[in-house]
């Protein structure tokens, strides 16, 4: 069943935002509060949990796993390179509207532009299929490729066996915003991320042979992780535009646009989304502000991440269990 | 434009066995139709001045002279919860009022609905039910007057009257066969809602009361609906004699909502919220409490978790003064 609004509503939430006082109080570029809580699963390599204040609940893991190597059959690029795959999944009881099939299509726009933001290294500008528009592409210079991520540190054997990082969301809860909510909880597993450490034996001949080494305490972080990207969402509504979005304020969006950017304010990729338009004067606006916005995200995630990870570190030293919260948290 | 990254916290929960004993009265006058407990005294569980709270799978008692309701079952002999929440226990029945559960509605309950289909002759209403509630074209007042009849043309218009999306105010005139409800509003306090937002909690957390329309006094109307959707609104002054019966199912809003207005719808709806986020029960007291309690919080600090513990906690203690 789609998600309704009543044109009252829809116009109450329009004037609302137009005189800056939205429906619950908060200004145009305001953000909601977010929860975050790092290594909430003890099965995966690096896992995170993302709760926006209004019911957006995103869990995301990390698991790295040993596979073959992916070499690109005209280029032959990828022989010394490892891989990250995504996977978003929005979870049926997330919301009404994801009854049966009717999140596919949400987790295949959301799986696509992981993939896109998180594994390639140019910069490329799309829109979802509502909007027939040619994609032009264009190379930035973060050459690592993999959003920042250094793939070749995940190499094993080139030409062989490579590390293989599996990221997979899973939306518990849809309270609007969801594409932020995932890349947050995405660059807070990733930096939750330990990867084990290999020792690789040269048998002789060209022949190679590694060993994963089981020890707990000695293990590698994902290099290249403080450069990865993350999405500020920002809806146009009427003339103006506001960022993390209730379910409300997001049926009454007339054009979406997700700018993915980096903490040096590079833009690694941009979306739009829906059935509007967007002034050439407002869309450089709202890049513009979405950059800024992103940048003082990343700081403050990563300020978040690092105090987590020290406390940890201190209860470790002095021999303290680390108990997780989970989904015993409020 | 700032953002702020917390850590989860456990769950606290509000202070006092006052709340505790107040909610408990509350539910259980409810539940018990022989209310012979003339102590005032309720019939809960086996253990007196505390709830008895169960998880599914959860043995309740071992004594067989005890029959089962709803939300339990027998196995080996022993009473077993199936969800959780709460036991109930009246004379020998045993049932066990789960925490999150679908609106079950009475004939009578004041609720607010979004409609989401127009069929024939009828419309069907979303009420956070187990079924879509029916609101039949026959059961509303149609333009032009209380008494105007229905005529052919009115079947063909239907989405002139309620289109899908729209919201209503309707009561529970009567129950279908399957279940589904049948709303009427064929009063001239129901209807269509405007001027005003949505707000959804849980609906055990609505009570029934007197009625369901409350005039705030900073200007601001709400409307619980027993169904734990609410429509928090700016007041329109309304003379229930004098209303124009042709812009009943005008979809346009006032024109004079002043942002000072705006101010207090959200103030109003960010205090129903975090009394919903604390699991307390919502009237309009506590309204009137927690929003002279948030009066001292800008209105978008309200949003963050510790303010809205803060406040439902002054609210709770503001009624427990009242009462006690």
């Amino acid at each position: 069943m789609p998600s309704l609004i009543s044109p009252a509503e829809r116009d109450y939430i329009l004037k609302g935002i137009e005189c800056n006082i939205r429906a619950d109080g908060r200004q145009r570029p305001d953000y909601r509060e977010v929860i975050l809580e790092t290594g909430v699963i003890s099965q995966t390599s690096g896992s995170a949990r993302v709760r926006l204040a209004g019911g957006t609940d995103v869990l995301v893991s990390v698991k790295a796993d040993i596979g073959p190597v992916l070499v690109d059959p005209e280029t032959g690029e990828g022989a010394d390179k490892g891989q990250i795959i995504c996977n978003v999944e929005c979870a049926p009881s997330a919301s009404q509207q994801f009854e049966g099939r009717g999140a596919d299509e949400l987790n295949n726009e959301l799986t696509q532009m992981m993939t896109r933001f998180l594994s390639h290294n140019t910069t490329s500008l799309t829109s979802t299929p509502s909007n027939t528009t040619p994609s032009s592409t264009t190379s930035s210079h973060n050459s690592n490729g993999a959003g920042g991520i250094n793939l070749s540190k995940l190499c094993i054997i080139p030409g062989e066996q490579c590390w293989i990082l599996y990221v997979d969301a899973l939306v518990l809860d849809y309270g609007g915003n969801l594409v932020d909510a995932v890349f947050m909880g995405t660059r807070a597993a990733i930096f939750d991320t330990r990867i084990p450490k290999t020792e690789v034996q040269d048998l002789g001949d060209g022949n190679f042979d590694f060993e994963v080494l089981d020890d707990a305490e000695d293990t590698e972080i994902v290099e290249g992780r403080e450069d990865m990207p993350i999405c500020v969402t920002l809806n146009k509504i009427g003339a103006r535009h506001i960022v993390d979005a209730s379910p409300l304020e997001e049926l009454c969006t007339e054009a979406k646009l997700v700018v993915a950017v980096n903490r040096s304010g590079e833009l690694c990729g941009l979306q739009k989304g829906h059935d509007g338009g967007i002034e050439p004067s407002l869309l450089l606006e709202m890049i513009q502000f979405g950059k800024t916005l992103g940048q003082t995200l990343i700081k403050q995630l990563d300020a978040k991440i690092k105090a987590e990870a020290d406390a940890d570190m201190v209860k470790r030293q002095n021999g303290q269990p680390v108990v997780k919260l989970g989904f015993f948290a409020q | 434009m700032n953002v702020s990254f917390h850590s989860p916290a456990p769950r606290t929960a509000i202070s006092g066995s006052k709340a505790h004993k107040q909610s408990k009265q509350h539910g259980f006058e409810d539940m018990e139709l022989d209310g012979d407990h003339e102590d005032g005294s309720n019939g809960s569980g086996v253990k007196d001045s505390t709830l008895h709270v169960v998880t599914p799978g959860e043995v309740i008692t071992q004594d067989t002279a005890f029959m089962r309701g709803h939300g339990t079952y027998i196995e080996n002999e022993k009473v077993v919860s199936s969800v959780a929440g709460v036991v109930d226990r009246v004379n020998k029945l045993i049932s066990v009022r789960p925490l999150h559960t679908r609106y079950t509605g009475e004939i009578g309950d004041v609720v607010v609905g979004r409609i989401t289909e127009v069929a024939q002759k009828r419309w069907k209403v979303d009420v956070s039910a187990r079924q879509d509630a029916i609101l039949m074209l026959s059961s509303i007042n149609l333009p032009g007057g209380v008494q105007r009849r229905k005529q052919e043309s009115d079947e063909l218009q239907m989405r002139s009257f309620f289109m899908e999306g729209d919201l209503v105010v309707a009561e529970v005139q009567a129950f279908f066969g399957d279940g589904a409800y049948s709303l009427h509003t064929r009063s001239l306090k129901y209807g269509k809602l405007r001027n005003g937002s949505f707000i959804t909690v849980p609906p055990a957390l609505v009570q029934r009361c007197k009625s369901h329309f409350h005039s705030l006094a900073c200007g601001v109307d709400v409307i619980l609906g027993l169904n734990g959707y609410i429509w928090v609104s700016a007041h329109v002054p309304q003379n229930l004699d004098e209303i124009d019966t042709e812009l009943v199912y005008s979809n346009k809003n006032k024109e004079d909502i002043t942002p000072r207005d705006r101010e207090s719808i959200a103030r109003v709806g960010n205090c129903i919220r975090a009394l919903a986020d604390e699991f307390i029960f919502i009237n309009d007291t506590i309204i009137s409490f927690a929003y002279e309690a948030s009066l001292q919080y800008k209105l978008k600090d309200m949003n963050k978790k510790e303010i809205m513990h803060a406040i439902a906690t002054e609210a709770t203690t503001a009624v427990d003064n009242m009462k006690g």
